[in-house]
């Protein structure tokens, strides 16, 4: 009988899985940067040959069902999710596949007709149990819509977009730790015990410059005609580790993720290893199955491809002169920005843009000022070698506070060779005692500025072009602009604090005073001036009187 | 005969020399504004408060030139109205809003200088009448013409250097236009013009929402100076249709009431908590959440009709006094006093010369006002910039402000009660020949 | 779409009643560290510890509620990231490879506690941060911060009293949230934080009797920081020894920690718990062991799958195309 079971049941799942229409690929792609850094991205695609408009999602194969409910329960169309801990540095290691901004970021199209504030704030709530993230803090006071940046990514129908479906949060102040990364692993087809996702060992992870996961769920082409969808959920992790903290330059998969790769995943139907070998002079073992040459926008690659199988794969990069630096060619366009003023009344916030290539670049700046940052727009001055520049378009909301955050987005085109200076004044504000967090003397945050273009060349570029999905769409992609959605710097501003032990005091002080008012104005009003006699009766006298007549008592 | 004596003394203060008081305040004014100063001044909380300060109005003028509304925001607090005044006066100045500034803020003085020398003459002209009902000995208190009419020069004279409206002025503060409409208001209130009194109450009372309790007052006066009921009835329809006239071109015709939430919210339910010399700010920084509506409550009936009634009924005979003794009430308790509120009072002071004699808290007053107004910004500067001080040493100055202002109301009326009294019974304070006191029963 | 006719195998899986005075049938546990800060460090070890035991003694993930007011695995000043060791040798890492936090950072406070305690949560809650539990349920509470006599610090900014927390036990009580609770506190003077509670069926523990001063166990030199307070130290060496099918009691736990080794008392409160502790095994707190008896009678459930639209209706050809994914600047600029 028992058997009769299993058999059945083992079925059932082969049945599953042969119904299932569409691909799962994972890729991995190893880049050394400049001279003290390597860079690893991860990127776990299931394609899904189903409608998401009609599909119900209560059989969802082998597309994560927990992901599947919320974009039916939420009506969305797509989604953009990464958590990250430390900085990208564009100057020094060109641009990431995905760019993220340090924090958390949600970005969210729902389809037209649903009822977008309701399902945004249940959306977050939502992906914060899933990502074990606060991402609940995500509501109207931290949320934009991006009118010229952030548009979807995915394909549509019509090209009429109205940016009332779309939000965007960004919680700067999130950690990114391995409670994270466990929920997220869940998520993907075959765990974390076979193919690439055995490589993610939440020690190795925490130990880099930087690392990002991010969840990437958008509508795609089903084939080249593009006349049905698929639904595409892009899972990525992006790591820098520092040859510092290796300790050598030469690293191995073990050296990099604690252990090689041991087994395939069976459910997959593309499993590659991609490194990247521009310009270094690396000895690879063992030797790579395939070597792939890429010219994109000018830029020649050279990748030494890894096809997975179920051998054990360990590669290892020995660098053949470990002396030789490489020399750091900064990308076309990069950003950072920071404070200016001091004390705690008044400051600005300065957004430096750099043009490094020959001709001018158009972007798009926007950014979410939270509304405790009451910014002033006269104040916003452009500024480029001294010279004025003139926004070409400006979206302005206002913040209001404990409502909604400044949204901000300008269009400028910076000119070549320069850095560009965006500055906007903004005053401190004096919060409520309650509204301080636990640690209010450690500041708040305002989440990074979003620097949008596209690039004319692909130097230092390795992102995947949209309307591709795998690394391996990126090879010979050349197109007319490449898009960067350059990410700077988190700000941290301390607000004045009043003293958080004070309320008793405060409160029976004011009254006081109020009283001081109140006690006078009530006699005067009240009662009448008359002559009395002067003579008092002192203390003294009282209290004998007083004495005298508890004697007398006693004697009584 | 009061007539006769009226004109030796109206030609005590010679016209050149208010002229030259006028130059001298303008070249003031303007020296500072042309200094570096003139933008430490601006910074100052103690001047700039969210409801006046000059940047604000630079971002709402701004963002209207952008086609954005100026409201959706939380920084600007001026009515549409009060906009596109200072948008035109922007354009008459070409710019040179300092000239503005200075122009309103003499002009102002001079009003009040006129406010003041009618006044005084209606006190001298109403003592002379009533002579013979006061008592025998009371001649010591007998208002003294010589000292009397200087008291306009003097007001003249402190509004003009009064450093409090110096740095109001050069500041840049909208309280500059407040204090226009306030003293224009009385000066018609004191010279029996209605209409116009009624027209600058609305306007001010719609910049600011708490002149609205000024109503009372200026009826008593009408009431019991100018002893007219027709005057009452034109000085009400006028504000009344004035203020109707404003809500309607402010809300641009029905519809936009955008505004009112920047406005009077802000006014009345005081959600930015920037520090100034008033008492609520620290007050609802530290306030627990569920409490809050309450106190709220409480302190804005306190600060408008708690007093009013009780003071109007004591004080009717006196509705000068009592008009700007309501106005001293709301300067103390209003949400965002400034300093410029403050000089427009004690500016004032000086008309009711002839109470001094019997005020008791002069030198308290005067060095509690000093002492709290030179410590103010250093104790702003050591907890906003150095971080050596905190918000507590900041509100303990702005307590001591207002104790000092509620102690030279509560002085000034009490004057009036006991110079009343003297009038009434004499100097004489004796009970079956033994010496008694004065005290209130 | 594919068309399927599934078919569900019901295994019918009942629960044995196999102990006459075992009558719980889930387990839950709520671990709260309310501490924030670096130097607080061991109050993350201590919540982790005993995370860690539950976890490995069966209560699934989705069943533990674990608040951290800070986070220490991947604080800057941690020279291992992503690791919480509860000893200087490093022996045991207690944040593990799949740890999931339910409440951290700014969610940990006191409204927030009780809220999930009460099961009076805002709309839209995640399951993962909701106590789903019923009249069947033993929970085990565990606390760590920084306590004093009838209260509890939260994040060193608001605190919980005694009357608060016996209230909300009492609530949960009412409502039928649990049918048993086993309340473990690690703060100063923890005793206090039990006295009040006046809801039956509550089993309570705490590190120091009132008056009494909780203390850590040992430095780690390396992060420069008290590493784990006593009891649950000695608590964790106590779980670590058990397993599963372990018969260790109750009792056996309550008498952890004894002075000598703990300096403070640790104080036990049994009048409203109507067992004998001795006779109540460890795992019906820390564990979730439920015998399970799989039975063979087959049950044939055919689910219609609605109609379905014909692949040739459905299809209707349409256009689908990227879009520039900024605004094409040359239709702003014209």
């Amino acid at each position: 009988m028992k058997c009769l079971i299993v058999s059945l049941g083992i079925l059932f799942i082969c049945h599953l899985v042969h119904s299932y229409e569409g691909t799962i690929t994972e890729e991995l792609l190893i880049k050394p940067l400049y001279s003290e850094q390597v860079y690893t991205h991860f990127q776990f695609s299931t394609k899904w040959d189903i409608d998401p408009d009609k599909e119900t999602f209560r059989h969802s194969p082998l597309f994560p069902r927990p992901l599947g409910e919320i974009v039916q329960r939420f009506d969305i169309q797509e989604l953009h999710v990464t958590l990250t801990s430390g900085l990208w540095r564009y100057e020094k290691w060109g641009y990431p596949v995905k760019d993220a901004a340090t924090g958390v970021e949600v970005l969210a199209w729902f389809k037209p007709g649903s009822d977008v504030d309701k399902n945004w704030k249940l959306l977050a709530n939502s992906l914060s149990g899933l990502l074990c993230a606060s991402l609940n803090f995500i509501d109207n006071t931290n949320t934009i819509k991006p009118e010229f940046s952030f548009r979807p990514r995915g394909i549509l129908e019509s090209n009429l977009l109205n940016n009332s479906y779309v939000r965007y949060a960004n919680l700067p102040h999130e950690i990114v730790c391995t409670e994270n990364l466990t929920p997220w692993k869940k998520l993907l087809p075959c765990d974390s015990r076979t193919g690439l996702a055995s490589l993610l060992n939440s020690g190795h992870i925490h130990n880099t410059r930087y690392h990002s996961i991010g969840l990437h769920l958008r509508p795609v082409c089903r084939d080249k005609s593009c006349e049905s969808m698929s639904l595409e959920l892009q899972q990525t992790v992006s790591l820098v580790y520092d040859y510092l903290i290796l300790g050598t330059k030469n690293w191995s998969l073990r050296k990099l993720f604690g252990q090689g790769i041991n087994r395939k995943c069976v459910l997959v139907s593309k499993s590659d290893v991609y490194v990247d070998t521009t310009n270094q002079d690396i000895e690879l073992e063992p030797p790579p199955d395939e070597t792939v040459t890429s010219v994109r926008g000018g830029q020649v690659t050279t990748l030494q491809k890894y096809i997975v199988s179920n051998q054990f794969l360990n590669i290892y990069a020995k660098f053949q002169n470990a002396d030789l630096v490489s020399l750091n060619l900064p990308p076309p366009l990069h950003a950072n920005q920071y404070l200016s003023g001091y004390g705690q009344e008044r400051g600005g916030i300065v957004t430096k843009i750099y043009n490094n290539h020959w001709k001018q670049i158009d972007v798009v700046l926007m950014q979410n000022i939270p509304w405790f940052i009451p910014i002033y727009l006269h104040t916003l001055k452009v500024t480029a070698d001294g010279r004025d520049i003139k926004p070409i378009q400006l979206r302005y909301i206002p913040a209001r506070q404990r409502e909604r955050p400044t949204y901000l987005e300008v269009l400028l085109t910076v000119p070549a060779r320069t850095a560009t200076s965006v500055v906007i004044d903004f005053d401190y504000v004096f919060l409520k005692w309650q509204e301080y967090p636990p640690d209010a003397n450690f500041g708040f945050h305002i989440g990074s500025a979003v620097i949008s273009s596209y690039l004319p060349v692909a130097r230092n570029y390795t992102a995947v072009p949209w309307d591709g999905s795998l690394i391996s769409d990126s090879f010979n992609a050349s197109r007319s602009g490449y898009l960067v959605e350059v990410r700077t710097e988190n700000l941290i501003i301390t607000l004045p604090t009043p003293d958080f032990s004070m309320p008793y005091n405060v409160i029976c002080l004011a009254c006081t005073v109020v009283a001081l008012a109140f006690g006078p104005l009530h006699n005067i009003t009240t009662r009448k001036l008359i002559l009395k006699s002067k003579r008092k009766v002192l203390l003294i006298e009282r209290i004998k009187k007083f004495l005298f007549s508890l004697k007398k008592t006693k004697t009584e | 005969m009061s007539l006769k004596k009226l004109r030796i003394y109206n030609n005590l203060i010679s016209t050149p020399r208010i002229i030259i008081t006028c130059l001298s305040a303008i070249i003031v004014r303007y020296y500072l504004m042309m200094s570096k100063y003139q933008s430490v001044i601006a910074n100052h909380v103690e001047v700039s408060t969210p409801l006046n300060s000059w940047k604000r109005v630079s971002e709402g003028l701004y963002l209207l030139s952008l086609n954005i509304n100026p409201y959706e925001g939380d920084l600007l607090h001026e009515t549409p109205l009060s906009l596109y005044l200072y948008k035109n006066i922007l354009q008459v100045f070409q710019g040179k809003i300092h000239l503005a500034f200075i122009t309103l803020d003499v002009t102002t003085a001079v009003v009040l200088y006129f406010t003041t020398k009618k006044f005084t003459e209606d006190l001298f002209v109403e003592e002379e009448e009533n002579k013979a009902t006061y008592a025998k000995d009371a001649e010591e208190c007998f208002l003294k013409p010589d000292k009397l009419f200087k008291s306009s020069y003097y007001v003249l004279l402190t509004y003009l250097f009064n450093p409090y409206i110096l740095f109001s002025c050069v500041g840049y503060s909208t309280t500059v236009f407040y204090n226009l409409y306030l003293s224009v208001m009385l000066f018609s209130m004191v010279h029996g013009i209605p209409v116009l009194c009624g027209v600058f109450l609305a306007i001010a009372a719609s910049v600011s929402f708490y002149p609205v309790v000024l109503v009372l007052p200026i009826t008593m006066y009408f009431k019991y100076a100018i002893k007219s009921h027709t005057k009452i009835i034109v000085n009400l329809t006028s504000f009344v249709v004035t203020s109707l006239l404003i809500f309607v071109l402010c809300s641009n015709f029905g519809t936009d009431f955008s505004y009112i939430r920047s406005v009077y919210g802000c006014i009345l339910t005081i959600p930015d908590l920037q520090p100034n010399v008033g008492l609520f700010w620290y007050f609802f920084t530290e306030m627990f959440e569920h409490f809050r509506e309450l106190f709220i409550y409480a302190f804005q009936i306190n600060t408008t009709i708690l007093y009013l009634i009780p003071v109007s009924l004591k004080f009717r005979k006196h509705p000068f006094l009592l008009t700007v003794a309501v106005n001293f009430i709301i300067t103390i308790f209003k949400s965002y006093p400034s300093v410029g509120d403050v000089g427009f009072v004690l500016s004032l002071m000086p008309s009711f010369s002839h109470l001094f004699p019997f005020s008791q808290q002069g030198f308290l007053v005067g060095t509690m006002l000093v002492i709290s107004t030179s410590l103010a910004p250093i104790l702003y500067y050591l907890w906003i910039y150095c971080n050596s001080a905190n918000a507590n040493f900041y509100f303990g100055v702005t307590l001591s402000f207002a104790v000092a202002q509620i102690f030279l109301l509560t002085d000034l009326l009490f004057s009036q009660v006991k110079r009343d009294y003297m009038l009434k019974y004499g100097k004489d304070r004796k009970i079956d020949g033994e010496e008694g006191i004065l005290c209130l029963e | 779409m594919h068309l399927l006719n599934v078919y569900f195998f019901l295994f019918s899986i009942s629960v044995v009643q196999s102990f006459s005075n075992k009558n719980h049938t889930n387990n839950w546990a709520v671990l709260v560290d309310t501490s924030r800060f670096w130097f607080n460090y061991r109050h993350v070890a201590n919540v982790l510890s005993i995370y860690r035991s539950v976890k490995r003694l069966g209560i699934p993930d989705s069943q533990i509620i674990l608040m951290i007011a800070d986070d220490m695995a991947c604080n800057p000043r941690n020279p291992r990231p992503g690791t919480v060791f509860n000893n200087a040798d490093q022996h045991i890492n207690v944040y593990g490879d799949d740890v999931e936090v339910d409440y951290r950072g700014y969610e940990v406070t006191v409204e927030n506690f009780v809220r999930l305690l009460t099961g009076r949560l805002p709309p839209g809650t995640p399951r993962s941060k909701q106590l789903l539990s019923d009249e069947g349920s033993n929970v085990l509470i565990y606390l760590t911060g920084h306590g004093g006599d009838g209260f509890l610090k939260f994040q060193d900014s608001e605190e919980i009293t005694s009357q608060e927390m016996a209230d909300a036990l009492e609530q949960m009580w009412q409502k039928q949230r649990y049918n048993e609770i086993f309340f473990m506190i690690d703060t100063c003077q923890a005793a206090s934080m039990y006295e009040r509670f006046y809801s039956p069926n509550i089993l309570a523990v705490g590190s120091s009797l009132v008056g009494e001063d909780s203390l850590s166990h040992h430095v780690d030199s390396s992060i420069g920081v008290y590493i784990i307070d006593r009891y649950t130290y000695y608590a964790l060496e106590f779980l670590e020894k058990v397993n599963p099918q372990s018969d260790k009691s109750m009792g056996e736990f309550l008498k952890v920690c004894p002075k000598s080794v703990c300096i403070s008392t640790v104080g036990v409160r049994k009048d409203l718990f109507n067992r004998n502790p001795d006779n109540v095994p460890i795992t019906d707190f820390f564990g979730s062991i439920r015998p399970v008896e799989v039975l063979c009678d087959l049950s044939n459930v055919t689910l219609l799958q609605s109609k379905q639209l014909s692949q040739e209706e459905a299809f209707k050809p349409k256009k689908y195309r990227y879009i520039d994914p900024i605004v094409n600047f040359n239709t702003i600029k014209s």
